[in-house]
C-alpha cells in the first residue's frame, strides 16, 4: 500500500491536508479561528486553512428547507400553467423547432439561420421527448409548459446551494429561493418555454461550481463547461461570464487558482467554439451566396433595432420595464438596491464580499439595460432573476446581521438594549412582509386561476375540426398554435406556415405566386395583427379575408379569418 | 441532429461507414487516452488539500535512522568532488557515502579516494564487471551499505542539506518501505527541447507521482530515492539487465505491496541538467523507453491486487508508445474532418483530440509559469513562445525515441548504449540514470 504523506498529527484539531473533505458539517469556525496555533503552522507548508461549509447530505435542516420551499415552488408556478401567461410567440419558435429535431428534421423545420445557437431547443427536445413519445399530440406550447417546471425546480435548489455555498445564513437561502421561485414575475417568466430559463439553470450550476468548497480542479473547469452551455442555449449569457470568473477567482486557492481559472476559461472558450465550428464544418461559417451563415445571424442580431433608452416614456425599452413592474416591484428594484448597495459597503461588509459575483451580474446587466440604443426583449429580466433575488437575500442578512448581532467589544450589553435590537429587526421583518404579501397574494393568485389563453384554445380546436381537408390547406399562424395545426394535420412548414416567412422567407414566399390568394385561411390572433404592419402578404391576407370565427374579445380575440378568393396555390 | 446525413460522392456507402467507424473510434480512444492522461498530469493540483500534501512535512524531534547514499561516478572527475562536498554539508547526524567508481576509470577513483582521505563518512567502493552499467554499480555497493536506509544519487547531483532530515522524518512518521523525493532539471533555458524537458519533470515530480503513489503502483526514480536496507536486499537489489532499473525497482516493490511515499519540495528537490545534446536525449529517452517495455514484459505489475492498479501499471508502462501514436494520428485526424465529405457528427469527434491537445497545451503555459515561480526563475514571453512552438516537434523527438527503442528490443538489443558508445567523452549528464 502507498500513499503520500500524512499531515502531522492528525488527532490536533487542524485540518489534516489529506483530508480533503472539512471535518464536520457545517463547522462554525471562522476561518482564522485560533491565532496562535494558526501562527504556530504557518511555516508547516502542509497546512491549508479549509473555510466553513455546508454538507447538504448530511445536513437534515437545509434539505428539509429546501425541499419544503421546491414544493411551494412547484405548486405555484404548476397550478394552470397552461392558462397563464399568454402563449408567446417565441415559446412557440423554440418548441416547434424543438419538434423539428426530434423529428430529425435538423434544427428547424424551416431553413436553420443561426438566429439563436440551437443547444436551447436541442435540450427542450430532450426534455420533452420521452412526454412526446407517450402522447403525441401533447407536443404543444400549452403542454409542454410542464417541461419548464423541471428547469424551474433545478434552478431555485441551485439557488440555495449556491446562496449556500456563498456562506448566506440558511433562513437568506431559503429567502433568495423564495424570492427566485415566488415573485410573481418570475413565476409569470418561468412558466413560459424561453430560452433564457434553461440558460439560466446553467449559469446557476457554473457558479456553484465556481463556488464550490472542495475548490477541486475538476470543479472549476467543469464550471466553465456549464457557462460555456449557458451560452450556447442562450448567447445573452455572454454578459455574465465576468461574475462566474469573479466568483471562482474569490472561492479558488492562492496556490492552485492560476491552474483552476485558466482550465475554467479553456473549457468555456472550447465548448463555446463548437458552434463556430459546427458552422465551419457546414461550410457555413461565413456569409456568401446562396446559404445562410453564423455570420450573417450575428449580424443580424447586432443590427436589430434598438428599443429605446429603458427611462424614456413611450419608448419600447420603457413599456417592457413597465410591464415587469406591473407583476412585481420587489425583486428587480429592491434587488437593484441592493446589489448597489452591497458594492458600495463591499470594504466593510463579509457578506458584500461573498455576494460580489452575484452584485457583479445585476450590475452588469442593470448597465446593458440602459443602453440607449440596446433592443431589450421583455425576457431580459429572465437571467437577473437568480442575482436579484440572491443580492437582496444577501442584503436582508446583512441587514439583520447589523441589527442582531452585538459588537465583539461590547460583551456586557444590557438586556434592554439587546431587546431593543430584536424589535427593531422584528419591525422590519414584519413591515418588508405587510408590504410584499398582498401584492403577491394578488399575483400569484391571479397566475394560479386566470385563463388567459381559452381563445387560442378555442380556435386550435375549430381549426382541427371544423375544416376539412386540413392537408391541402394552408393557414397563415402565429407561432404559439403551430404545433397545434401541424398534429391536427395541416403540412408542417407550406400547409401550417409562421405568419411572417410568409414575406421573409424566400423559401416560402416563392410557393406563393399570388401572394394572399394563395392562403385558405389566417388565424389573426393579437402577434399577427401587431406584425403585419410591415408584412405585405400577411397585411393583404387580413384584409382580403373575413373572419369566420372569433374566440375572445377586444385586443387579445383570436380570429380565424378565411381568404375569400383561396385558391391553395401551387406547392 | 448534428449529422445531417450530406452526400458522399467519392464513397460508397460501405467505405463510408467503414472509414466513419474506424475514425471515430481512433478518436473517440485518443481523446479518452489523452484526457486521462492530462487528469494524472494535474493530479497535484486538484485541490489545494492534494497541492499541500505532496510536499514534505517539517520535521521534528531528533534524527532516528542511518543513511548509506549510494554515489556511482564514471568518468565524472569534473563534478563528483563538489557533489561530494554538498551532500557532506547535509545537516542529517548519521550517514556515509559510499562512491561506486570503476576499476577501469583511475581519474575518478582518485577524486573519491582523496574525498574518502579527508573525511571518514566517504568510501569508494571499486566495480569490477567486465561490462558496466548503473544497475551493476549499485547491487555491488548493496552489501557493504551499514544504514537503515539506501539513498541513491548521481554524480552530478544538487543536494539540498536539509534533504536527509526531511526524509527521515517522513521514514518514520508514515512507516514508508520508500521514499521518493523530488528531482528537477532546472536549465530550461539553454535549449527549445531542455525547456519541454524541465517542464517534464515538473508535472512528473510534482504531480504526477503523487497519483502513482496514492494508486500504490509507482515507477521510480533514478536518483533521491530512499530505500529500507532491508527491503532492498529482500528484494535482490536493482535488476542488472533492465534499462530502466528505476522503474523496475518501484513496480516490483509497489507490486508486493511495500509502501512508497512521495514529497515533493521545490526548495528541497534534487536539481539537475538536461542531456546536452539533441542525439543525447534522444539516446537517454530510447533507453528509458525500451526500460519500461523490459518492466512491461517482466510482468511483476501482475502481482497488483485490483484490476484498476494494472491498468494504471499498462497504461503507465505503455504511454511511450501510445504517445508516439497519438503525435502522428492527430494531424491526420484533423485533415480528414476538414478534406474529406464525412458527416459533421464524425467530422466533430475526430476534433477531440486536438481539443485535449490543446487543453494539454494551455496547462503546460500554466505550468512553466508555476515552475518560474516555484524555483525563482525569470520566465519570459519567448519561452512561452519556445513551449508551444516545439510542442509538436518534441512530439516527434519522442515518437522516434519510442519507435527506435521497439526496434532495439525487438533486435535483442539490451546494451546501455551510453557507456558502450559515448566512452570518454561523455558529458556529466549523460551518465545519469
Amino acid at each position: 500500500m502507498t500513499s503520500t504523506l500524512p499531515a502531522a498529527d492528525s488527532a490536533t484539531t487542524e485540518i489534516p491536508v489529506q483530508q480533503t473533505r472539512a471535518p464536520e458539517s457545517a463547522p462554525k469556525k471562522p476561518e482564522q479561528h485560533d491565532k496562535k496555533k494558526h501562527d504556530k503552522k504557518k511555516h508547516d507548508k502542509r497546512w491549508v486553512t479549509v473555510r466553513p461549509y455546508v454538507r447538504f447530505r448530511s445536513s437534515p435542516t437545509d434539505l428539509i428547507l429546501c425541499t419544503l420551499l421546491l414544493a411551494a415552488i412547484l405548486v405555484v408556478q404548476g397550478w394552470n400553467i397552461a392558462g397563464y401567461p399568454n402563449l408567446s410567440d417565441d415559446e412557440g419558435t423554440y418548441l416547434a423547432q424543438a419538434w423539428a429535431v426530434q423529428e430529425g428534421k435538423g434544427l428547424a423545420h424551416y431553413t436553420y439561420w443561426y438566429d439563436h445557437p440551437p443547444l436551447g431547443w436541442i435540450q427542450i427536445a430532450g426534455l420533452t421527448y420521452i412526454p412526446s413519445l407517450i402522447a403525441p399530440d401533447a407536443m404543444t406550447v400549452g403542454s409542454m409548459r410542464l417541461a419548464m417546471l423541471l428547469v424551474s425546480a433545478v434552478s431555485a435548489v441551485l439557488i440555495y446551494v449556491l446562496a449556500r455555498r456563498l456562506w448566506l445564513p440558511r433562513w437568506a437561502a431559503g429567502l433568495a429561493m423564495v424570492l427566485f421561485g415566488l415573485s410573481p414575475l418570475s413565476v409569470v417568466l418561468q412558466r413560459e418555454i424561453f430560452l433564457d430559463n434553461i440558460a439560466v439553470m446553467w449559469m446557476l450550476l457554473a457558479f456553484c461550481l465556481a463556488a464550490s468548497p472542495s475548490r477541486h480542479l475538476w470543479h472549476h473547469f467543469g464550471a466553465g463547461m456549464a457557462a460555456a452551455v449557458g451560452v450556447l442555449t442562450k448567447e445573452t449569457m455572454l454578459v455574465i461570464l465576468p461574475a462566474v470568473l469573479l466568483t471562482m477567482w474569490r472561492h479558488s486557492h492562492r496556490d492552485t487558482r492560476k491552474f483552476a481559472v485558466t482550465g475554467a476559461i479553456t473549457s468555456c472558450a472550447l465548448i463555446g467554439l463548437g458552434y463556430p465550428l459546427y458552422a465551419l464544418l457546414k461550410g457555413e461559417l461565413f456569409s456568401g451566396p446562396g446559404h445562410v451563415s453564423l455570420w450573417d445571424g450575428i449580424a443580424y442580431q447586432m443590427s436589430r433595432p434598438g428599443s429605446g433608452f429603458i427611462f424614456d416614456a413611450g419608448s419600447g425599452s420603457n413599456g417592457v420595464l413597465e410591464s415587469w413592474l406591473y407583476y412585481d416591484k420587489v425583486l428587480p428594484v429592491g434587488g437593484l438596491a441592493a446589489a448597489l448597495l452591497l458594492l458600495v459597503v463591499l470594504r466593510w461588509s463579509v457578506t458584500a464580499r461573498a455576494l460580489a459575483g452575484p452584485a457583479l451580474a445585476v450590475a452588469i446587466l442593470a448597465l446593458v439595460s440602459m443602453r440607449p440604443s440596446g433592443y431589450l426583449p421583455a425576457m431580459y429580466i429572465i437571467q437577473a432573476l437568480p442575482f436579484l433575488s440572491l443580492v437582496l437575500a444577501g442584503a436582508a442578512a446583512s441587514v439583520s446581521h447589523a441589527v442582531l448581532i452585538r459588537s465583539r467589544r461590547r460583551v456586557d450589553e444590557p438586556r434592554a438594549v439587546t431587546g431593543l435590537r430584536w424589535a427593531t429587526a422584528a419591525v422590519l421583518a414584519l413591515a418588508a412582509l405587510t408590504y410584499i404579501v398582498p401584492k403577491w397574494y394578488d399575483g400569484n393568485r391571479t397566475a394560479m386561476t386566470q385563463d388567459a389563453n381559452g381563445p387560442y384554445r378555442a380556435a386550435a380546436s375549430w381549426m382541427a375540426t371544423q375544416v376539412s381537408d386540413r392537408g391541402d390547406k394552408r393557414v397563415l399562424v402565429d407561432d404559439a398554435m403551430w404545433l397545434d395545426l401541424v398534429h391536427a394535420g395541416y403540412e408542417p412548414g407550406l400547409g401550417a406556415i409562421w405568419f411572417y416567412k410568409a414575406d421573409l422567407d424566400p423559401a416560402v414566399s416563392k410557393t406563393m405566386p399570388g401572394g394572399w390568394r394563395d392562403v385558405d385561411y389566417i388565424v389573426a390572433s393579437p402577434t399577427v395583427r401587431r406584425d403585419a404592419v410591415d408584412l405585405p402578404n400577411v397585411k393583404a391576407a387580413l384584409e382580403h379575408s373575413e373572419a369566420v370565427a372569433v374566440f375572445g374579445t377586444g385586443e387579445d380575440r383570436v380570429e380565424i379569418r378565411q381568404i375569400a378568393a383561396g385558391s391553395g396555390g401551387k406547392r | 441532429m448534428w449529422d445531417d446525413g450530406e452526400s458522399f460522392p467519392l464513397w460508397g456507402l460501405g467505405g463510408l461507414l467503414l472509414s466513419t467507424v474506424v475514425i471515430s473510434a481512433v478518436s473517440m480512444a485518443l481523446f479518452w487516452m489523452a484526457a486521462f492522461t492530462l487528469w494524472w498530469q494535474m493530479h497535484a493540483w486538484r485541490t489545494p488539500e492534494t497541492l499541500a500534501a505532496t510536499r514534505f512535512e517539517a520535521p521534528h524531534g531528533n534524527d532516528g535512522l542511518a543513511f548509506s547514499l549510494l554515489l556511482p561516478a564514471r568518468h565524472e572527475q569534473a563534478v563528483l568532488d563538489h557533489t561530494i562536498q554538498r551532500l557532506l554539508e547535509s545537516s542529517h547526524a548519521a550517514f556515509e557515502i559510499i562512491v561506486i567508481v570503476g576499476h577501469d576509470d583511475p581519474e575518478t577513483a582518485a577524486v573519491a579516494d582523496e574525498a574518502a582521505r579527508r573525511d571518514r563518512r566517504v568510501r569508494v567502493i571499486t566495480d569490477t564487471h567486465e561490462v558496466k552499467n548503473k544497475p551493476k554499480a549499485l547491487n555491488t555497493a548493496l552489501p557493504h551499505c551499514r544504514g537503515d536506509v539506501v539513498g541513491v544519487f548521481d554524480a552530478e547531483d544538487q543536494v539540498h542539506p536539509e534533504l536527509l532530515a526531511h526524509v527521515d522524518h517522513a521514514f518514520r512518521s508514515t512507516g514508508a518501505d520508500v521514499v521518493q523525493g523530488g528531482v528537477q532539471l532546472i536549465n530550461f533555458h539553454s535549449s527549445w527541447y531542455s525547456l519541454r524537458n524541465c517542464l517534464e519533470y515538473f508535472f512528473w515530480f510534482r504531480s504526477r507521482l503523487h497519483l502513482h503513489a496514492q494508486k500504490g503502483f509507482i515507477p521510480l526514480g533514478g536518483n533521491t530515492v530512499f530505500v529500507r536496507t532491508d527491503v532492498l536486499r529482500d528484494a535482490g537489489g536493482w535488476d542488472q539487465n533492465c534499462l530502466a532499473e528505476d522503474c523496475d525497482l518501484g513496480v516490483r516493490l509497489s507490486s508486493i505491496g511495500k509502501k512508497v511515499v512521495v514529497a515533493y519540495d521545490s526548495d528541497m528537490v534534487t536539481r539537475e541538467e538536461t542531456p546536452g545534446t539533441l542525439v543525447s536525449l534522444l539516446k537517454q529517452r530510447t533507453r528509458w523507453n525500451q526500460g519500461f517495455l523490459q518492466v512491461y514484459r517482466k510482468k511483476d505489475w501482475k502481482q497488483l491486487p485490483t484490476f484498476g492498479q494494472r491498468l494504471l501499471a499498462r497504461y503507465t508502462l505503455m504511454t511511450p508508445f501510445l504517445q508516439a501514436f497519438t503525435g502522428l494520428i492527430i494531424p491526420l485526424n484533423v485533415a480528414v474532418a476538414l478534406f474529406l465529405d464525412v458527416p459533421v457528427g464524425v467530422a466533430f469527434i475526430t476534433f477531440l483530440p486536438l481539443i485535449t491537445a490543446f487543453v494539454t497545451f494551455v496547462f503546460e503555459v500554466v505550468g512553466l509559469h508555476d515552475f518560474g515561480k516555484q524555483y525563482a526563475l525569470k520566465i519570459r514571453l519567448i519561452h512561452y513562445i519556445k513551449l508551444i512552438l516545439g510542442g509538436p516537434f518534441y512530439q516527434v523527438l519522442l515518437a522516434f525515441a519510442a519507435i527506435r527503442a521497439v526496434w532495439r528490443e525487438s533486435r535483442g538489443n539490451h546494451e546501455w548504449e551510453l557507456t558502450s558508445h559515448v566512452g570518454a567523452h561523455l558529458s556529466p549528464e549523460e551518465i545519469r540514470a
